[in-house]
C-alpha cells in the first residue's frame, strides 16, 4: 500500500484537506476526490489542453501536476469562474460567439484564455492564435473560440483603461 | 408553422440552449459520472500485429489488493456479433468483447482487470504477461490482398468486399477524348481524434435485471439493439444513455468491444463497471479512416467537357469489419461519390476491401467522400491545366446546370436540385477570384511560392429509408422520430432518438419546436441520447440528424399545437381557425379572450372533467412521430484555398480559408457556420498534418498527440463561409445535412492549391497529407529530375 | 537520492517527467519535489553574467527584464517552448537535466557556454554545457545530483543574436533550430557561436563554421557555403516527423537564418 500524505489546498475559494497517495494526479483529485468534473481528461500527456486549471493564478496542466504538487496552492478551475445565470465575461463571450461545440475541450480553453485576458496586453488575432495554440480542439475549427476571446479582450481593455478592476475572466 | 406564421427562431443565431452548462462545468460527460460502488477496467493490449494467444499470466496480478478479477474471453460465454451486409461476396467478421484465441490488430484487448479503482487496475494489467506465437504482420493492403496468410480463417481471402461497376460507354468516352489524365492517389489514414476518449458505465441493476450502459457514443440506438442481442436480454431491459458527448465524428456511431465487456462484468458482478480510455488507447483502438489507394483516370474532350471516369479503389479497413456499418462502408462511398457533382455520364470503379493488421477503420466525417473529391478535383485541374483553361471555369463548364436537375451521376447517384454552380458563382465573388489571381501573379514575381485552389463537390445527407446509409447494411437508417408534449404545467418537452455531441440539437430541434407550437425557444427541453426515451432510433451520423429528426419536430410539433388549439378552442368555446398562439398564449383573434399553455395543460391534465367524455380518450397535449426524407437531399459546396509554402523550409500556411455552400434553409446559421468550420479544420488536417502510421510490423507509430498531428488555434486561418439559404424542395423545412462538408472539400481545395503554388516545378499533389516532409522530397525530385 | 539510488526522480515542473510517468514508462519508488527548495527561482544578474535557479520556470525566464536586457535571444527564444501553460510550471533545470536534443533551453546553454552548477553528496561542482550533454535523454547529471542553477555568461558589448527553429505546430519540438551570436569589427565578423538543435544526438556548436565565418562579411557567397557545411556537419535522424535528409536540409536553412538576424542586430547595435 502507498503511504499517504495529507495536503491542504484552496480550491474555488475553499479549502479542503485531504489525505492521499502521492502519485495521485490533480486531474483525478479534483475530478474523482472533490467532484470537480468540469475539467476534462483528453490525453495526460500534456498536449491538449483539456485539463488546463489555473494554479496560484497562471494556466497549468492538471495532468501533469501531482495533487501534493498543489499542497498549499490555490486551484481555480472552470467552476470557480462563473455561474449559470451568472456567466463571466469569457463565459459570455464564448456563448455569444459560438466558440463551444461538444464542450469538453472548453473548461481548459477557458483557463487558458482567462490567463489571456489576465495579462491584459493588447493582442492580434494571429497573437491570439499563437496563446490558444496549447489547447485543442477538435469541433470549431477555432475561428469562434478567437472572436470570443479578441472580443473578451477588447472589453477588458477598454473597461481596465476605463479605470474598473482588471479582475479576468 | 402555420404558412401566415412566420418563423421567429428558425433561421436566426439563437445562442445555445446546451451552453450554460458546458461552459460552468456543470456538463455530465461519461467519465463525470460517478456511481457508488463503481468498479474500475484496464485493459491488457496487445503489443504485436497478428499473432496467435499462447498464454496469459494473471497470477502476480490477481494477488494484488484491490483486484477484484481478471478476465479473458474465455470468461466470456456471448457469441461474436457480425456486421453482416447483403452485398455478394461479402465477407464478415465477428466482435467479440475479448480476443479469442489470435490478436489482429496492436492495441486489441486481450484481458481485462478489475479492480476498486483505475490505478490499481493499471497496476495489476501492468503485471500481466501474455504469450504470443507471432503470425506474419499484413499491414500493406496489397500485401494483405494477395496473401496466402488469412487474418480470419475462415475466409476465402482478406478481401472483404469486392465490386464492379460500370455506366455508360467509358470505352468510347476515352476514345474519343481530346485528353487523358491520370495519377495514382493516396489518402493515408486518419483517426477522428475527439477531444473526448471513448468512455463507458454500465450499471446492471440486480433487481429489475436490467442494464444501463453509459456511453460516449454517436448511436445509442444502435449499440442497444446490439447489446440486447449479445446479452440476450430484452430490448426493454437495456437502457443506452449517451449524456453529453464530446465530439465523435464518426469515431463514437460504431459499437465497440469495451462497451460489450463493460455491460458483462456489471452483469456478472452485480456492481457498476466502468471503462475510460486514455489518448493511447484512442489512438490504437478507436475506428480510424480514410485509408485508401486510388488509381483514376478522366477523359475531357477539347473544350474542356468531362468524358469518361475510370477508377481502381484499394481500401484498407484494418482487421475487423466494422459493426453495423461494415468493411464496405468507405471504399464503396469513394466508388460512389466519385464522378462529383459534374455531369459525367461515364463511369466505371473497381472496388477493394482489404483486411490488414491494423486498428478497424469505420465511419470518420465526409466518408470516403473527403478522397473521392481529392482525386477527382485533381484530376479536373490537371485537365484544366493540360487545355490551358482556368479552374474555375473547368467547373463552370462541367457542373450539373440548374435545369438539369434531378440528376443521375455516373455511380447512379441522383442529385436533388442544389446550388452546384451557385456556389461556385458565390465563392468567387466571395473570395474576389480576379484579385486573388492578381495576388497571386504580384506573389509569383517576388518570388513567393503561392497558390489558389478550388475544390466543388456534392454530398447526401439526410438519408432516408429508399438508401442505404451503408451499401448492404442490414440496418435501414431511413427515419427519425420526435414526441413533442405539454405537459400539466405548460412546459414543453421535445424527445428525439438522436443523439447530440457538440452539434448543438437541443438548440436547433428546440428551435423547431418552438416555432411549430409559437413558445419560446428556450421553454423548450430537448432530451436526445437515451435509447429508453424513444422506441426505436440509430443516432446522430451522416450528417442526418437536422434533416431527418428536424421533420419529425416540425410533424410532432405540428400536431401537438393542434391538440392546444383543440383543448383551447373547448374551453374558449371558440373555434379553432379563431385561435393565435404567440409566446406560449393562446388567444381569440378579435376578441380578449386569452389562455396560457400551462392553463391548457392543466385543464386537459388536471380537470379533465371540463372536457366531454368523447374528447377525453384523445385528451393529451402530446405527439409521436416519424419522417422518413425517402432519398435524402443533396448539399453541395465550392471550397477556395490559398496557400503559400516556404521555398525553403517547404512548410505550408494557409493564407485564406473561403467555402460557399448550399445546406438547404439555415435552422441557425452560427451553428452552421460552427460545424463548417471544424469540419474544414478537419480537412486542413487531413490535407497538411494528420496521418496515423504503422511500422512494417503494424507498430502505430503515431501513438501520441505530438505524433499525430492535429493542428491547433496557431496553424488554421481565419474561415469564411457563405450560404446560398434557399430551402431544399424535397425536406420537410427545406434543410440539408451539413456536418462533414467542411472535411470533404478542404483536403481537394489545398492540394490543388498547392499543386498550383509547385506549378513551376510541375509538381503533382497525389499523396495527403502533403507534409513537409512529402513537399520536400517532390521538390527534391523535381529540381534533381530538371539538372 | 542517494538512499533511494535508482529508485528515485526528482521533480519540479514535471512537464516532461510526469508524461512518463502516466504512460507508465517509469516507475520510481520516490519523487522528490524540489520545486520549493528556498531561492531556486531565483534569477540574479551578477558582474561575469546572469545567473538563474534550476527552478526557476520558463515563463520567468521570458518576462525576466534582466534577462530582456541583457540577454535578449533567451526571452526571445522562450516564446518557441511548448505553450504557455507548459511555461507556466516548467524549470529551467528540468528541460536541461531531461536533455531533449530538439529543446530551445540546452540549445541556449551550449550556444551561451552556460556554466552549469552541480550539487550532490560529493559536494559542488560546475559543468559546461559543452560537456553536460551526453546523448538524447542523457546528461552529465547523476542520480544522486541536483542541477541548482546556471549562469549564463555576458556577451560581449554589440553583439547580434538570431534565433530559428522548424516545427510542424506552433510549440512542437522543433525539426530542426539553430541559434546564433556574433560581433563585428569593422564590417567583419570579429566572433561568432553558432549551435544546432534536432539534428544531432545533442545540441551542439559547429566550430568549423564559426572558424569559417570570423574575419568575413555575411554576404551571399559566405552565407551559401555555411549553409552547405552546416548540411555537411550535422547527423541527424529520422523520426514520424521528419526525415534524416529533411532535418539536415532546415539545418542549413535555420542556420542561415539565425545568421541573418544575429548579422543585422550585429550591425544596428
Amino acid at each position: 500500500m502507498i503511504r499517504k500524505r495529507p495536503i491542504i489546498l484552496t480550491v474555488n475559494g475553499s479549502t479542503y484537506a485531504r489525505d492521499i497517495e502521492p502519485r495521485r494526479l490533480l486531474t483525478d483529485f479534483l475530478r474523482e476526490d472533490l467532484g470537480l468534473t468540469g475539467i476534462h481528461v483528453g490525453c495526460e500527456h500534456g498536449v491538449c489542453g483539456a485539463c488546463t486549471v489555473l494554479l496560484d493564478g497562471t494556466s497549468a496542466r492538471a495532468c501533469l501536476c501531482l495533487a501534493v504538487q498543489a499542497d498549499g496552492r490555490e486551484v481555480t478551475t472552470v467552476e470557480g469562474m462563473g455561474e449559470i445565470g451568472a456567466l463571466s465575461l469569457l463565459q459570455e463571450k464564448f456563448r455569444k460567439h459560438h466558440a463551444l461545440q461538444c464542450g469538453f475541450c472548453t473548461p481548459g480553453m477557458l483557463a487558458t484564455a482567462h490567463e489571456i485576458l489576465s495579462d491584459a496586453a493588447p493582442l492580434t488575432d494571429a497573437e491570439i492564435r499563437e496563446a490558444l495554440s496549447g489547447n485543442l480542439c477538435r469541433c470549431t475549427g477555432y475561428e469562434h473560440i478567437v472572436r470570443a476571446v479578441s472580443e473578451a479582450l477588447s472589453e477588458r481593455l477598454g473597461s481596465t483603461a476605463a479605470g474598473s478592476a482588471p479582475n479576468a475572466g | 408553422m402555420q404558412d401566415d406564421a412566420r418563423p421567429k427562431f428558425i433561421g436566426s443565431r439563437v445562442q445555445r440552449l446546451e451552453d450554460p452548462r458546458l461552459l460552468t462545468g456543470a456538463g455530465g460527460f461519461v467519465d463525470d459520472i460517478q456511481l457508488a460502488h463503481t468498479l474500475h477496467v484496464a485493459l491488457v493490449r496487445s503489443d504485436h500485429a497478428h499473432a496467435r494467444i499462447l498464454s496469459v499470466d494473471v497470477d502476480a496480478a490477481g494477488a494484488l489488493p484491490g483486484v477484484i478479477g481478471i478476465y479473458t474471453a474465455d470468461d466470456f460465454s456471448a457469441s461474436p456479433l457480425h456486421a453482416t451486409s447483403r452485398m455478394k461476396g461479402y465477407q464478415s467478421t465477428g466482435i467479440t468483447a475479448l480476443a479469442e484465441g489470435k490478436v489482429r490488430f496492436v492495441g486489441e484487448a486481450i484481458a481485462a482487470v478489475v479492480a476498486e479503482s483505475r490505478y490499481i487496475a493499471e497496476d495489476a494489467a501492468g503485471l500481466i504477461t501474455v504469450g504470443y506465437a507471432p503470425l506474419p504482420d499484413l499491414v500493406d493492403s496489397r500485401i494483405a490482398a494477395a496473401s496466402d496468410v488469412l487474418l480470419h480463417e475462415h475466409h476465402e481471402s482478406n478481401i472483404l468486399v469486392s465490386r464492379k461497376f460500370a455506366r455508360g460507354d467509358v470505352a468510347e468516352a476515352f476514345a474519343n477524348a481530346a485528353i487523358r489524365v491520370k495519377d495514382s492517389f493516396r489518402f493515408h489514414r486518419k483517426t477522428p481524434l475527439a477531444i473526448e476518449n471513448r468512455s463507458y458505465l454500465a450499471d446492471f441493476n440486480k433487481g429489475k435485471q436490467a442494464l444501463t450502459l453509459y456511453s460516449s457514443t454517436q448511436v445509442p440506438g444502435v449499440i442497444r439493439d446490439a447489446l440486447a442481442e449479445v446479452l440476450a436480454m430484452p430490448g426493454h431491459s437495456v437502457r443506452v444513455v449517451a449524456p453529453d458527448v464530446g465530439g465523435g465524428f464518426g469515431g463514437k456511431a460504431s459499437l465497440y468491444p469495451e462497451e460489450i465487456l463493460v455491460s458483462l462484468l456489471s452483469r456478472k458482478l452485480g456492481q457498476p463497471v466502468k471503462w475510460t480510455s486514455d489518448r493511447l488507447e484512442d489512438l490504437l483502438t478507436t475506428s480510424q479512416a480514410f485509408d485508401e489507394a486510388i488509381d483514376a483516370e478522366l477523359a475531357v474532350d477539347k473544350d474542356g467537357h468531362l468524358l469518361g471516369l475510370k477508377a481502381e479503389i484499394l481500401g484498407d479497413v484494418g482487421a475487423y469489419s466494422i459493426y453495423p456499418w461494415t468493411a464496405a462502408l468507405e471504399p464503396m462511398q469513394v466508388a460512389g461519390f466519385l464522378p462529383g457533382p459534374y455531369q459525367l455520364a461515364n463511369y466505371q470503379a473497381e472496388v477493394v476491401a482489404v483486411t490488414t493488421n491494423k486498428t478497424p477503420a469505420g465511419p470518420y466525417r465526409g466518408v470516403g467522400r473527403p478522397a473521392a473529391a481529392f482525386v477527382l478535383e485533381r484530376l479536373i485541374d490537371m485537365a484544366a491545366q493540360r487545355l490551358d483553361l482556368d479552374p474555375v471555369e473547368m467547373r463552370r463548364r462541367n457542373l450539373v446546370q440548374p435545369g438539369q436537375f434531378p440528376y443521375r451521376t455516373g455511380s447512379g447517384i441522383v442529385w436533388d436540385q442544389s446550388g452546384f454552380i451557385e456556389c461556385l458563382e458565390l465563392a468567387c465573388k466571395g473570395v474576389n477570384y480576379p484579385a486573388l489571381q492578381a495576388e497571386r501573379s504580384v506573389a509569383r514575381q517576388a518570388g513567393r511560392w503561392f497558390g489558389v485552389g478550388v475544390a466543388s463537390y456534392a454530398e447526401l445527407t439526410g438519408i432516408g429509408s429508399r438508401m442505404s446509409a451503408a451499401p448492404g447494411m442490414p440496418i435501414n437508417t431511413g427515419t427519425e422520430t420526435a414526441t413533442v408534449e405539454v405537459d400539466a404545467s405548460g412546459a414543453v418537452r421535445a424527445t428525439f432518438g438522436v443523439a447530440s455531441h457538440g452539434q448543438g440539437l437541443e438548440t436547433t430541434l428546440a428551435q423547431i419546436v418552438a416555432d411549430e407550437l409559437s413558445v419560446p425557444v428556450d421553454s423548450v427541453q430537448v432530451i436526445h441520447g437515451d435509447s429508453a426515451a424513444v422506441t426505436h432510433s440509430t443516432g446522430t451520423y451522416a450528417s442526418r440528424s437536422a434533416v431527418l429528426a428536424g421533420g419529425a419536430a416540425h410533424l410532432s410539433g405540428q400536431a401537438v399545437r393542434d391538440k392546444v388549439l383543440e383543448a383551447a378552442a373547448f374551453m374558449l368555446e371558440a373555434d379553432t381557425d379563431d385561435l393565435d398562439i404567440e409566446d406560449g398564449i393562446i388567444s381569440e383573434r378579435g376578441t380578449n379572450k386569452t389562455l396560457s399553455l400551462a392553463e391548457v395543460g392543466r385543464a386537459v391534465y388536471s380537470e379533465m372533467g371540463r372536457f366531454p367524455l368523447e374528447m377525453r380518450a384523445e385528451l393529451d397535449l402530446r405527439a409521436t412521430k416519424f419522417y422518413d426524407p425517402e432519398f435524402g437531399t443533396t448539399t453541395s459546396a465550392t471550397h477556395i484555398a490559398a496557400v503559400e509554402i516556404d521555398p525553403e523550409t517547404f512548410i505550408v500556411t494557409v493564407k485564406r480559408f473561403l467555402v460557399a455552400e448550399d445546406c438547404g434553409r439555415l435552422i441557425n446559421p452560427m451553428i452552421v457556420d460552427g460545424q463548417v468550420h471544424g469540419g474544414i479544420v478537419q480537412g486542413i488536417g487531413a490535407a497538411l498534418y494528420e496521418e496515423v502510421v504503422h511500422d512494417q510490423n503494424g507498430q502505430a507509430l503515431s501513438a501520441s498527440l505530438v505524433d499525430y498531428v492535429a493542428p491547433s488555434a496557431a496553424e488554421t486561418p481565419k474561415l469564411e463561409v457563405l450560404h446560398l439559404d434557399t430551402a431544399a424542395l424535397g425536406t420537410l423545412g427545406g434543410y440539408r445535412g451539413m456536418g462533414e462538408g467542411g472535411t470533404i472539400g478542404a483536403p481537394a481545395a489545398i492540394a490543388n492549391a498547392i499543386t498550383d503554388a509547385l506549378s513551376h516545378l510541375n509538381i503533382n499533389i497525389s499523396e495527403l497529407p502533403a507534409t513537409p516532409e512529402r513537399i520536400y522530397r517532390l521538390v527534391t525530385q523535381a529540381i534533381e529530375g530538371d539538372t | 537520492m542517494a538512499s533511494h539510488a535508482g529508485e528515485a526522480k526528482l521533480i519540479a515542473g514535471g512537464q516532461s517527467l510526469m508524461p512518463m510517468l502516466n504512460f507508465r514508462l517509469l516507475d520510481p519508488a520516490l519523487l522528490v519535489d524540489i520545486s520549493r527548495l528556498p531561492a531556486f527561482d531565483q534569477i540574479t544578474a551578477g558582474e561575469r553574467g546572469i545567473t538563474v535557479g534550476g527552478g526557476a520556470r520558463h515563463y520567468a525566464l521570458m518576462r525576466s527584464p534582466e534577462l530582456a536586457e541583457r540577454l535578449p535571444i533567451i526571452s526571445h527564444t522562450m516564446q518557441y517552448v511548448a505553450h504557455m501553460a507548459i511555461r507556466n510550471r516548467g524549470t529551467i533545470g528540468g528541460s536541461l537535466a531531461h536533455g531533449d536534443p530538439a529543446a530551445e533551453l540546452p540549445l541556449l546553454a551550449v550556444l551561451l557556454d552556460a556554466e552549469i552548477h552541480i550539487t550532490g553528496p560529493a559536494g559542488d561542482r560546475t559543468a559546461r554545457a559543452e560537456d553536460f550533454f551526453l546523448a538524447p535523454l542523457t546528461t552529465d547529471l547523476s542520480e544522486d545530483e541536483i542541477l541548482t542553477a546556471v549562469t549564463f555568461p555576458n556577451l560581449a558589448a554589440g553583439s547580434g543574436w538570431g534565433f530559428e527553429e522548424i516545427a510542424r505546430r506552433s510549440g512542437d519540438f522543433a525539426l530542426a533550430g539553430a541559434g546564433a551570436v556574433l560581433t563585428l569589427h569593422h564590417g567583419a565578423i570579429a566572433d561568432v557561436r553558432l549551435a544546432m538543435m534536432g539534428v544531432d544526438e545533442t545540441p551542439r556548436r559547429l566550430p568549423a563554421i564559426e572558424a569559417m565565418l570570423l574575419g568575413r562579411a555575411w554576404d551571399a557567397g559566405v552565407r551559401a557555403a555555411a549553409v552547405r557545411q552546416v548540411r555537411e556537419q550535422v547527423n541527424p535522424m529520422s523520426d514520424l516527423q521528419a526525415s534524416a535528409d529533411y532535418r539536415r536540409h532546415l539545418a542549413g536553412v535555420v542556420a542561415g537564418r539565425a545568421l541573418d538576424a544575429a548579422w543585422a542586430k550585429g550591425q544596428t547595435l
